[in-house]
């Protein structure tokens, strides 16, 4: 979202621990068939995670094909929702969300787009839907484009990102994420080790 | 769980999806090309099929098809050169290329970083290589999954056909996945 301002790589850390994160996969108990939306992109290390579960997984890998610049674009309004609905894939079995993960996604969207886009998951979720986010909070800066997270054996969320360059994070606040997620309200907000601060959203 | 494992006869697993492929076909790699294959029938880059394919051997895709692939028991493999624009079910599939529509397998699914995917992925083992293009839902619920494939092995059959599913056949139990995913084996381990 912000302007690059250097290109040399950047330090990532090698394992980010996540609690929130590890709370939530440890609630999918293989018993109860649940709805996840990731928007991020497919990866093995979580489908083996989510395959300890009953899941069904959509993947919109938001980051593909433009999809962040084209939500953050100065679209009309109607055109936006619209476009962050074609985003996700598509909703064929009707079945409402259980959890999303973000991961730190919402960080390169400007705050129409988060509003936007977190309208269109509240849309495929049922109440009482979980969203799970990572936020760049302590640091005024961040990798030019979204990490690739995968979780590890311990649960524990590896970035597997290139490393790219550095931009100014947007930093946003659990103030303005309460007031600029639609339908959403934090539930949960712990700062992290990387000052990452992790969310947990409840959809009301 | 998510690391480079051994089998339990102490072979090594691999690191990279290509030892959940069907070997066979991965051998014909080569031959794809030519449109010609000893065991492994292959659909050279050439040949372009507008309608179903069905049939009892493992398949190669390499050409460009639209319609339906039906290998009931077999294995798939969408070469690099493939472009799939159909339903697909078989009993494994390797996506190298690109596809558009769902593909349903009783066994495993398996996009390698190479391929495009766009469609829903229905199968009880799933492994999508980092750097893979993917767009779409993934079943992996058991229930599910065998829910998915009888309505589809009906709709695909022709009328006297069985469906592959059938009663008392074995199946790949939910557990089974979990042991192989906690043991480091099997298709979803060591993407990397």
């Amino acid at each position: 979202m912000g302007r690059a301002t250097a290109r040399a790589p950047i330090e990532l850390p090698a394992l980010l621990n996540a609690p929130l994160f590890r709370q939530l996969v440890g609630q999918l108990d293989g018993a109860s068939r649940r709805i996840v939306l990731d928007l991020g992109a497919a990866s093995t290390p979580m489908l083996s995670l989510l395959g300890r579960s009953r899941c069904r997984v959509e993947i919109a890998d938001l980051a593909d094909e433009g999809g962040i610049d084209r939500l953050n674009s100065e679209a009309p309004a109607n055109e936006l929702v619209a476009l962050a609905a074609s985003l996700l894939p598509e909703h064929q079995s009707g079945e409402a969300v259980d959890l999303a993960f973000c991961w730190d996604l919402l960080n390169y969207l400007k705050p129409h787009a988060i509003s936007v886009l977190m309208s269109a998951v509240a849309a495929r979720g049922r109440q009482g839907m979980l969203a799970h986010a990572l936020i760049v909070y302590s640091e005024r800066t961040m990798p030019g484009r979204p990490g690739r997270y995968v979780p590890t054996e311990d649960l524990k969320l590896l970035d597997r990102a290139i490393p790219a360059a550095i931009i100014a994070a947007p930093r946003y606040s659990p103030e303005f994420l309460g007031s600029n997620l639609g339908k959403f309200a934090i539930e949960h907000a712990r700062l992290l080790g990387n000052g990452m601060q992790e969310f947990v959203f409840r959809l009301h | 769980m998510f690391e480079r494992g051994k089998k339990d006869d102490g072979t090594d697993e691999g690191a990279d999806f290509r030892s959940a492929a069907p070997k066979r076909s991965a051998e014909q790699s080569s031959a794809g090309a030519a449109g010609l294959s000893g065991e492994c029938a292959v659909i050279g880059r050439s040949i372009e099929i507008n309608g179903d394919v069905h049939g009892n051997e493992d398949l190669r895709i390499e050409g460009d098809v639209s319609g339906t692939v039906e290998l009931r028991n077999s294995n798939l493999t969408i070469g690099k050169e493939g472009k799939v624009r159909a339903d697909v079910y078989a009993k494994s599939i390797t996506v190298d290329g690109t596809t558009e529509g769902d593909l349903y397998a009783s066994e495993r699914i398996v996009v390698h970083i190479s391929a495009h995917v766009r469609g829903n992925i229905t199968a009880p083992k799933v492994g999508i290589e980092e750097g893979a293009k993917f767009k779409g839902t993934i079943e992996m619920d058991q229930d599910a999954v065998e829910k998915a494939l009888g309505k589809a092995n009906m709709k695909a059959a022709k009328p006297g056909e069985r469906p592959v599913a059938r009663p008392g056949e074995p199946k790949i139990a939910q557990k089974d996945l979990v042991r192989e995913a906690a043991s480091g084996t099997g298709p979803q381990a060591g993407a990397r």
